[in-house]
C-alpha cells in the first residue's frame, strides 16, 4: 500500500483499543483499586486489580516528583512524572519491592519477569494544574482544555514483549486475555487514565474542603495522550507480516460492508456517524498547521457527503456509490476516514475478524525457486521500488540508523551526518532494486539458476531475498514507498500502526513527532465495573464530542 | 542474570552485526541461538565458546567447496562456527533433496556444531526428514546423533560414547546433514560397533523444558551479556547536538 493513504488511517472498530473496550465489557470485567498511597502533592503508589474471567492482574503505579527542566517526551529521557507496570498475578512485597526499585528506571531497571507491560508518561501541565486549581475550588475545569490536549498525562513509550526482562509475547499466546497484540499494552493505558483522573481529584481534595469531584462527562471526555517519535518507525518494517494482516483484515471488513444492501436504517446511522466525526473534528484544537488544513478539508469534504446522503434514496449499491464518488473527488484522509466510518455499520463483519490480528512473523526462503521466477516475482509485484532513479540525490538523501543515545532511531542526511556506514536496513526499495540488478547479470551467465545459487554467489542477500519471496505474495506488508527520499514523511510510518492501537487526534510536531489521544470518549471503570447490558451504547464511543460548556474558566 | 527471549533475541542479533555478518546470516545466527535455549540446550553458553574460540569472526569468509555433485556437497569451513558458515551449504543440501529425494552435505572444520540444529529445525518445518551427526574428541570419543521428523520442529538427540572405531575416523571437527523427502531419517541405535548411550532426549522431553524456559525466562552469564552489550554498541552511532535533531526537535 502507498505510504501516504497507510499515513491516512483512522483508528476504526479494528483498533486493539476498541476491541479491548468490547471484550472488557463482553466478559465482565473488573477493576478495583486496591492500594492508593499519595501525597497531598499525588506523589506516592497506586494499585489497580484487574480481575478477567480468567485470570487476575494489577496495574502498579509510581508518581514522583519531576523537575520540570527535566520533562522530555523523547525515548532518550531518564525520568518521568509516573512510571507504571502490568502484573500478571498478584504483588506480593517482595515483588513490590522489586517493581519499585526497576520500573521507574524503565530502561535502565531489570524488569520482572512478572510484568507484562511497562511504561511511563508525563503530565500535561497545563490541563494538570489547571484542573486541580478548578476542582479544588468547587468547580467543573473547562472542558476547552480538553480539546487543545484532550489528556492529564502522556505516555511515552508503552513497552511489551520481552523488554528489559519483562514477559515476553510467546507466554501470551496461550493466554485468552491478551494474546491479541498489543491488548496488554492497552489495557495498562486503559487503567492509567483512571489513575489520572483519581490523582488530580485526590491532589484537589487535599487542597480545600470545598474540592469536588470530576463530573462524569468531563472524565469521559479524558483520554490518555502519547508523544511517538521515529522509534515506532521501524517496527512497520520489521513486522511485515503483521502489518499486511492488520491491513488485510480492515479492508476485508471494508469489502465486507460494500456488499451490504443500504436500507433507511444504515443510511441514517452513517450519516449520524458522520455528522459526529465532523463535529468531533471540528472540537479539536490541532497545533499542527498542515494537519489543521487537513482537518478542514476532512470537515468540508465529509460535510458535501453528508448533505448528498441526507437526500439520495437508499439504493442496494449505496455503500460503492460513496467510496466511489470518495475516491474520485476527495482527500485521501477523507476517503480512509469514510472507510472506517463504514465499516462501523456493520460490527458482525468486524468483530468476525478481530481474532485474526496477529501474525507469525516469518520470512522463509525458498531455495529452489527458479532465479527467473524471482525476477519474474519482483517486476510484477515489487515494481515500485524499480521505478525509483537511486542515482538522484533526491531518492537516496536520507539514511536510517540507531544512536548510541539509548538506541534512539534517527536520520541522517547521506554524505554529510555521521554513521552512514551503520545504516539500517528500513529502506526496502532500494535494496529489492539493488538485488534486481544483480540477479539480472546471475541469470546472463546461467539463466537456468536456482535462487540458492544466486546466494551461494550473493550470500549477503539472504534476508531481502526470503523477504521478496515471501511479501510478494501479500497484499498489503511492503509499503511501496522509497524511505530514503528528501520529501518521505516518517510520519506516515507512525500513524499506520498508532491507527490499529487506535490513538485519535493526530497532531504531528513536524514530521517525525506525533502526539495523539488514546481511549478519549471511552467508558469509565465504573460503567465497566457497573456490568454493562447493552453492549452496543457501550462500545459507541468513537469520535468522542466534548460535554456541554462545563467551567467558569475557558483556556487560554 | 535473567533475560526474555526477545531479548536475547534483540541483543545477539545486534552483537552479529557488530561482529560484521549481514543482516540475514545475524537473524538466523540469533535465532539459532534462541532455538537452542528454548529447548535448554545450552545456546548461550556454546555461543560464549565460540567468542573465546573467535569462531565468529570474519562471517564472510563463505567456506569452500571440496566437493559438489547434485547429491553431495562437501565444504571446508576453516574453523568458522557454524552460526556463520551453514545456513545458504544447508539451504543447498535441503534444495538437492527436493529435487532428488536425498541429499548429503558434510562441512569440514566447523565449530560449536550443535548451534546448526536450530536451523535444521526450520528445514524439518517445511517438510523435510533431517539427520545430522558429528562426533567430539574427547575421551571416549562421543558421537552425537540429531533427528528431525519431517515437519516437526522438535529433533529427537542422540549422545553416545564409542569405543571401537573403525580406521579411517581421523576428524572430529566435521558435521554431516542427511536429508530425505519422504524417508525418515530419526536415529536408531544399531551399530556393529560397541557404543555406551549417553544421554537421549526425544521430542516430548524437550517441549517439556521449552514451556518451561518459556515461562522463566534465560539465565545468561552477567559478563557474557556484557561482551555482547559491548558487540550491539558497535552498531549505534555517535550522539552530537546536530544528530539529535535527526529524531525530530526537541520537544
Amino acid at each position: 500500500m502507498e505510504l501516504p493513504r497507510l499515513g491516512a488511517f483512522s483508528s476504526s472498530r479494528l483498533s486493539f483499543a476498541r476491541s479491548l473496550i468490547r471484550k472488557m465489557g463482553r466478559q465482565r470485567w473488573q477493576v478495583t483499586q486496591t492500594r492508593f498511597d499519595l501525597d497531598a502533592n499525588g506523589y506516592g503508589e497506586v494499585i489497580y486489580r484487574i480481575q478477567t474471567p480468567q485470570a487476575r492482574y494489577h496495574v502498579v503505579i509510581f508518581s514522583r516528583y519531576l523537575d520540570d527542566a527535566n520533562r522530555s517526551d523523547r525515548v532518550i529521557a531518564e525520568a518521568w512524572d509516573l512510571t507504571f507496570g502490568l502484573v500478571e498475578g498478584d504483588v506480593e512485597d517482595e515483588l513490590m519491592a522489586s517493581l519499585s526499585e526497576n520500573v521507574p528506571l524503565q530502561e535502565a531497571g531489570r524488569q520482572h519477569s512478572n510484568l507484562l507491560v511497562i511504561s511511563r508518561a508525563n503530565r500535561s501541565m497545563r490541563n494538570f494544574s489547571s484542573f486541580i486549581e478548578q476542582l479544588s475550588q468547587g468547580q467543573q475545569p473547562c472542558e476547552s482544555l480538553l480539546k487543545t490536549a484532550g489528556y492529564l498525562y502522556r505516555t511515552t513509550a508503552v513497552y511489551g514483549n520481552g523488554k528489559f526482562g519483562i514477559a515476553d509475547f510467546a507466554r501470551l499466546r496461550q493466554n485468552p486475555d491478551f494474546r491479541q497484540p498489543f491488548s496488554a499494552q492497552m489495557t495498562a493505558v486503559y487503567v492509567l487514565r483512571q489513575f489520572s483522573i483519581d490523582q488530580v481529584e485526590h491532589i484537589a481534595r487535599q487542597r480545600s474542603s470545598s474540592a469536588v469531584p470530576l463530573s462524569d462527562e468531563l472524565k469521559r471526555y479524558v483520554g490518555i495522550g502519547n508523544s511517538t517519535g521515529l522509534g515506532m518507525a521501524p517496527f512497520l518494517i520489521n513486522h511485515p507480516l503483521l502489518i499486511n494482516q492488520w491491513v488485510h483484515m480492515r479492508e476485508t471488513a471494508l469489502s465486507l460492508t460494500k456488499q451490504e444492501v443500504a436500507d433507511e436504517h444504515s443510511q441514517a446511522q452513517l450519516l449520524a456517524l458522520m455528522r459526529r466525526a465532523i463535529q468531533s473534528l471540528q472540537e479539536c484544537d490541532i497545533e499542527d498547521a498542515d494537519q489543521r488544513a487537513k482537518n478542514v478539508d476532512v470537515v468540508n469534504e465529509l460535510s458535501m457527503a453528508t448533505a448528498w446522503l441526507d437526500q439520495v434514496s437508499p439504493e442496494s449499491d449505496l455503500w460503492l456509490q460513496l467510496t466511489d464518488w470518495a475516491e474520485a473527488a476527495f482527500t485521501v484522509e477523507t476517503q480512509e476516514l469514510i472507510n472506517t466510518l463504514l465499516i462501523e455499520l456493520y460490527p458482525d463483519h468486524a468483530d468476525a475478524l478481530e481474532d485474526y490480528m496477529a501474525a507469525e512473523e516469518s520470512l522463509d526462503l525458498i531455495p529452489d525457486m527458479p532465479l527467473i521466477q524471482l525476477k519474474q516475482l519482483i517486476e510484477t509485484h515489487m515494481d515500485w521500488a524499480l521505478q525509483v532513479d537511486l542515482t538522484a540525490p533526491d531518492e537516496r538523501f536520507w539514511f536510517w540508523y540507531r544512536s548510541i543515545e539509548k538506541e534512539e532511531p534517527r536520520l541522517g542526511v547521506r554524505g554529510l551526518d555521521e554513521g552512514e556506514e551503520k545504516e539500517l536496513s528500513i529502506a526496502i526499495g532500494p535494496r529489492i532494486q539493488r538485488v534486481h540488478a544483480n540477479l539480472d547479470k546471475h541469470l546472463e551467465d546461467d539463466p537456468t539458476a536456482l535462487t540458492i545459487d544466486f546466494l551461494m554467489a550473493n550470500p549477503r542477500d539472504s534476508d531481502i531475498i526470503r523477504r521478496i519471496q515471501t511479501m510478494a505474495v501479500s497484499a498489503y506488508g511492503e509499503i511501496r514507498a522509497n524511505l530514503w527520499h528528501r520529501d518521505m514523511k516518517p510520519m506516515h510510518l507512525l500513524r499506520t500502526k498508532l491507527s490499529f492501537l487506535g490513538a485519535q487526534r493526530f497532531d504531528p510536531k513536524g514530521e517525525r513527532w506525533v502526539r495523539v489521544t488514546f481511549f478519549q470518549g471511552a467508558p469509565l471503570i465504573s460503567e465497566l465495573n457497573a456490568e454493562p447490558v447493552d453492549l452496543v451504547d457501550f462500545d459507541d464511543w468513537s469520535f468522542a464530542l466534548a460535554p456541554e460548556h462545563t467551567g467558569s474558566q475557558a483556556a487560554s | 542474570m535473567k533475560v526474555s527471549f526477545n531479548e536475547l533475541q534483540s541483543l545477539s542479533w545486534k552483537a552479529f552485526i557488530g561482529l560484521g555478518f549481514s543482516d540475514g546470516q545475524a537473524s538466523d545466527a540469533a535465532d539459532m541461538l534462541c532455538w537452542m535455549e528454548s529447548f535448554g540446550l545450552d545456546g548461550v553458553k556454546t555461543l560464549k565458546e565460540a567468542l573465546e574460540q573467535y569462531s565468529l569472526e570474519h562471517p564472510y569468509s563463505p567456506p569452500d567447496i571440496l566437493y559438489k555433485d547434485t547429491d553431495i556437497t562437501v565444504l571446508d569451513a576453516h574453523n568458522v562456527s557454524v552460526l556463520a558458515c551453514s545456513h545458504l551449504p544447508l539451504e543447498l543440501a535441503f534444495t538437492q533433496a527436493r529435487a532428488r529425494g536425498f541429499s548429503v552435505l558434510k562441512i569440514r572444520r566447523c565449530r560449536q556444531r550443535q548451534l546448526v540444529m536450530g536451523y535444521l529445525a526450520r528445514l524439518a518445518n517445511r517438510g523435510m526428514n533431517v539427520t545430522a551427526f558429528w562426533r567430539n574428541s574427547q575421551t571416549p570419543l562421543t558421537e552425537q546423533v540429531i533427528g528431525f521428523r519431517a515437519s516437526s520442529t522438535v529433533p529427537s538427540i542422540r549422545i553416545y560414547a564409542v569405543s571401537e572405531l573403525p580406521d579411517e575416523n581421523k576428524d572430529n571437527t566435521g558435521i554431516t546433514v542427511v536429508m530425505a523427502n519422504h524417508v525418515d531419517l530419526l536415529p536408531t541405535m544399531r551399530s556393529e560397533y560397541e557404543y555406551d548411550l549417553l544421554a537421549r532426549h526425544d521430542e516430548s522431553d524437550l517441549l517439556e523444558v521449552r514451556s518451561k524456559t518459556e515461562r522463566d525466562g534465560i539465565t545468561v552469564d552477567t559478563a557474557l551479556w556484557a561482551q555482547l552489550q559491548g558487540l550491539a554498541k558497535l552498531t549505534l552511532v555517535a550522539s552530537t547536538s546536530s544528530s539529535r535533531l535527526g529524531a525530530g526537535p526537541a520537544d
